[in-house]
């Protein structure tokens, strides 16, 4: 076991064992870790915002390119400034109002086209389409029947009795399988999170796998 | 019985303790599993396989934060890997602000072992608060979002983005991903502007994309460290990288996890089945 | 007024941008490319809000000397270290200060962040162990699926049986999917009618105080 001579290694491993000494119960140490954490993203975001988004896409066309039709953005943008006062803290709602309202705008098409339109398209073709033949066609069947009754699940707008019932019971069944596989990939997803680490404190730390 | 019982009872921090010996003893003690890469690696590996050296740029938007390292930073990489050794062209960004500093540490690691030029072979744009917005301001001329690289030089000054404007200029867009900003990136790049999307997502989100996979709305997708390790797979068995596998590595230890998470929802199941029994006996005497 | 004008803003935009989609002319789409240029600008803005609040909460619990106010002390001295050698590393002459602030993030803020989210995996595994019981029918379904991914997806499923990773592949490609897609469905409805509901001005709890 050959301990690393990077000091800034060193420090990452004793914060990532300060935030896992949280696993035995909560401490001062991951307390301060937790603090510090906070602090230095907070930080971050505020540099990378500064450099990325306000100066080259503010001040640049502003100050060096004399565009001066930037101003209307930088005000609408430093009225969120003014949540900080009672009196005039309404102000925030415009620049909001303009990032809802545009943003709501441009959202409606796509969203309708890319999670309704092309979905419900490809669901169709996949039922119907013969060249598929044999399991292919089956599967499609199959698919199309399960969003249908997926979807007969969500509809509150009718007691759900009779033919309804079944069919929400049947999409229940799909629902389930559907997030068994969830499930099952985030198990995956969460373990790979705690390797990385581990990776990180035997590899770089202490140096006992290469 | 009273055993089988008791086997439900045991305290979380022995269970807390037989998760890390799965982790570290495998990690140690490779096992060297094999690596069948998956359907959807291999068609996203080939769609940016058959890009022409040195023609349009593929984009990488690295839109994640460190807490999903372990499992997209080795996408990245061996995506990045994959264009350098190809000729192909890359360009980086991100939406995330987190994911700026990881993909400059990713670029400036392998750029050097490819000999790859900046704003010869690759771009760095850095990050762009808005997602959706930046999505169809690039879908307009890329330049409106990103009028400089992350370095403050401006795009025509970069000789690869001589004849890039938008995503007809751009053969594909892979969304590597910790959030559902993938659908974003499906809906504004590929459905209004028609760009090809390729994912690189958590394993906790990739069971809700296969609707856009069997669409073709997604050209391909990485399935987390599974997705990584067999990409990373992939460009040593075709010989273009020659970078020790971080993601193969990890897949022994995920292996052995899951058997035994599975042994403790076993045991936690037929505990709670002996359990049952015991009591309906108990309600019937 | 003070409601009535963002509600304005809102209906007209709206409106503006959602027809801008069907009418892609010159002059349509200058203003969807200036608008959208402006929006970045307008949206980096809004990290103001974030660490106003942050900076208030903590100095309210430093003046208020709450348990463990010196913490907050921490948080701030390194918010502040944190973005001024940011900003300044990228002033010439002071380029050390931004490799300072690459390595703060590297060593840093980047492992807590993965340590963080890496002890989820010992409360998944506890809770698994703790809560996940076949109780009816629909739970048997759901175990039965996850074990059968959980299997599907590591290179050990395909030596047990070969077959695995192609019935992991099934679930996810024909149940999973048609499940999924049902629930895409229901988001698309339910972000469409959200997004009407905004720019109608139906929708108002952005107002703050519900709209009243």
């Amino acid at each position: 076991m050959i301990f690393s001579t990077n000091p800034w290694v060193w420090v990452a491993a004793i914060l990532t064992l300060c935030i896992f000494s949280f696993l035995y119960k909560e401490n001062p140490f991951y307390r301060f870790a937790e603090h510090l954490f906070v602090g230095i993203s907070a930080g971050y975001g505020v540099a990378v915002y500064w450099n990325n988004a306000i100066v080259p896409n503010l001040f640049v066309p502003l100050f060096q390119q004399h565009n001066w039709w930037f101003i209307i953005p930088g005000l609408l943008g430093m009225m969120f400034f003014f949540r900080f006062n009672q009196k005039t803290g309404w102000l925030i709602l415009i620049p909001m109002a303009v990032l809802l309202g545009t943003g709501s705008g441009m959202s409606l098409a796509p969203t309708i086209q890319t999670n309704i339109l092309k979905q419900m398209q490809s669901a169709l073709a996949d039922a119907t389409n013969l060249k598929l033949g044999g399991w292919g066609l089956i599967w499609g069947i199959v698919t199309l029947f399960g969003v249908i009754t997926t979807l007969s699940y969500f509809f509150f707008s009718r007691e759900q009795k009779g033919l309804l019932r079944v069919s929400a019971n049947i999409g229940v069944w799909f629902i389930m399988i559907g997030f068994g596989a969830s499930f099952g990939n985030t198990v995956m997803g969460r373990i790979s999170l705690l390797i990385g680490r581990v990776q990180f404190l035997l590899t770089d730390w202490i140096h006992i796998i290469k | 019985m009273k055993i089988l019982e008791n086997l439900t009872k045991i305290n979380r921090r022995y269970i807390f303790l037989m998760v890390a010996v799965a982790v570290i003893v495998p990690l140690i003690i490779p096992m060297n599993l094999p690596t069948i890469p998956g359907k959807y690696t291999i068609k996203l590996y080939d769609f940016i396989d058959k890009i022409p050296p040195q023609s349009q740029p593929v984009v990488i938007a690295a839109d994640y934060s460190p807490s999903m390292m372990p499992e997209l930073q080795p996408m990245l990489e061996s995506i990045i890997r994959h264009c350098f050794a190809k000729k192909v062209r890359v360009i980086v960004l991100t939406l995330d602000p987190n994911g700026a500093a990881l993909s400059e540490a990713a670029l400036k690691k392998i750029a050097p072992e490819y000999d790859a030029v900046y704003g010869r072979d690759y771009a760095f744009l850095g990050f762009k608060p808005g997602s959706s917005i930046v999505m169809m301001s690039i879908g307009e001329n890329i330049r409106q979002a990103f009028p400089a690289d992350f370095y403050g030089k401006s795009l025509d000054s970069l000789p690869m983005m001589a004849n890039v404007r938008n995503y007809a200029d751009i053969p594909i867009v892979v969304s590597i991903a910790g959030s559902a900003i993938t659908q974003s990136w499906i809906a504004y790049a590929g459905t209004r502007y028609h760009a090809n999307v390729g994912s690189g997502c958590t394993a906790v989100s990739t069971a809700d994309y296969y609707p856009f996979l069997q669409s073709g709305q997604l050209v391909g997708l990485l399935n987390g460290m599974k997705g990584a390790s067999e990409y990373e797979y992939l460009n040593q068995k075709n010989g273009y990288s020659k970078a020790p596998r971080v993601a193969g590595k990890g897949m022994d230890a995920v292996s052995i996890v899951h058997l035994l998470l599975m042994a403790f929802i076993i045991i936690g199941n037929v505990g709670y089945l002996v359990a049952r029994h015991n009591q309906s006996k108990k309600q019937g005497a | 007024m003070k409601r009535q004008i963002p509600l304005i803003i809102v209906l007209t935009l709206g409106i503006v941008f959602f027809i801008q989609f069907f009418i892609p002319s010159q002059i349509s789409t200058n203003i969807y490319q200036t608008t959208l240029q402006w929006e970045i600008v307008i949206s980096a803005f809004a990290i103001v809000l974030a660490i106003g609040s942050l900076i208030n909460h903590h100095m309210l619990k430093i003046q208020r000397r709450k348990p463990h106010w010196w913490n907050s002390i921490v948080t701030l001295i390194a918010m502040l270290v944190m973005a001024l050698l940011g900003i300044l590393g990228r002033v010439e002459g002071m380029e050390s200060l931004g490799q300072l602030y690459r390595t703060l993030f590297l060593y840093v803020q980047a492992p807590m962040d993965s340590a963080m989210f890496a002890i989820l995996a010992f409360y998944m595994a506890s809770a698994a162990y703790r809560a996940f019981r076949a109780r009816s029918q629909e739970a048997a379904l759901l175990l039965i699926s996850g074990f059968i991914i959980m299997l599907g997806v590591v290179p050990f499923g395909s030596l047990l049986w070969s077959k695995i990773p192609d019935i992991a592949e099934w679930i996810m490609m024909v149940p999973n999917m048609a499940a999924k897609r049902g629930i895409l469905f229901g988001v698309g409805l339910g972000m469409t009618a959200t997004s009407l509901k905004i720019i109608l001005g139906i929708e108002r709890s952005w107002l703050g105080g519900g709209g009243k």
